[in-house]
């Protein structure tokens, strides 16, 4: 309870607000979507078979972490649960949509004998992504 | 309907809590020390006064707080007053680095001060906030304000009362 007759700016109050607000909805929902999709994407790669032991176990660490690191940030308490549990929701709901992860090189126009490695998503959807996919990996073997 | 009438106005007086601006009670602080600070006595500076619990962790870090803007603005009196169980201040103080005065007193005093129904759960840190005068200008929700907990805010809030 403030006495209205002060004047004070409203800027600190929205910015406190913003900030409350994103601590405890936004953070939780954050931290949720970050820890399934960093658990997905390790768990994918340690069944894979293709990553070195010593990568799978610094992916994993860090991850682990990653996402105790923002359980500790989060404010706990009964209202975090259904925002935590919609990140979980919404980062199980996009890995399920993804059938795999490459990463092709890319040439830089300015230096084409730079190369560098970047992430391609093919969703289950892309029926051309998949199918270029299955011929690389026929090709390979 | 008139018993139910009177369950709800009753319910709403028993969790009422005093409204601001008002007058600001009398309360006697009571140091280790021994030493009794009288709130009337700092009438002329502009008072935050936060009722407290010395375990708990907002009340810790909300009192780092009050020590940082006790140093950044003049005029300004920070006064705590734990009223939890065997409180022991001066312990909280050396803890903390807190060097404005804290006393100890019941938990009916700090209700009575803060206007809210004896045996009625408050939330710690109470805040509150005396202009020169000694009118309370603005208080802690009876569950508790983090926006009165925060830097930034509190510092904008006690200069629009007159600490500089």
């Amino acid at each position: 309870m403030i006495d209205h007759s002060l004047v004070i700016s409203p800027m600190t109050a929205i910015l406190f607000h913003l900030k409350q607000g994103f601590f405890l909805y936004a953070w939780p929902m954050l931290i949720g979507f970050l820890t399934i999709l960093g658990y997905q994407a390790m768990g994918r790669l340690a069944m894979s078979g293709a990553a070195k032991w010593p990568v799978v176990f610094v992916l994993a660490s860090a991850v682990s972490m990653m996402s105790l690191f923002g359980w500790t940030m989060m404010v706990r308490g009964l209202h975090m649960i259904p925002f935590y549990g919609c990140g979980v929701g919404l980062a199980s709901a996009v890995t399920s949509r993804v059938y795999a992860v490459t990463l092709p090189e890319i040439a830089i126009a300015i230096y084409p004998n730079l190369k560098i490695r970047s992430i391609r998503v093919i969703w289950r959807g892309d029926v051309n992504g998949i199918q270029k996919l299955q011929q690389a990996l026929r090709a390979r073997v | 309907m008139k018993i139910l009438l009177l369950a709800i106005l009753g319910s709403i007086a028993l969790t009422a809590q005093g409204q601001v601006p008002r007058p600001a009670p009398a309360l006697r602080i009571v140091e280790a020390s021994g030493k009794t600070t009288v709130l009337s006595s700092y009438r002329g500076s502009v008072v935050l006064l936060a009722f407290i619990s010395t375990r708990c962790t907002h009340c810790q870090n909300a009192s780092l707080i009050f020590e940082r803007l006790s140093h950044e603005l003049a005029g300004l009196q920070v006064l705590e007053f734990a009223f939890n169980e065997n409180s022991d201040a001066p312990a909280f103080a050396k803890q903390f680095g807190l060097t404005f005065p804290i006393g100890t007193g019941t938990t009916d005093s700090a209700h009575d001060f803060l206007g809210v129904s004896r045996g009625e759960r408050i939330g710690t840190p109470q805040v509150v906030v005396i202009d020169r005068s000694g009118i309370i200008r603005a208080q802690s929700e009876r569950l508790g304000s983090p926006i009165l907990q925060t830097a930034d805010y509190l510092r904008e809030l006690l200069k629009a009362v007159g600490a500089r």
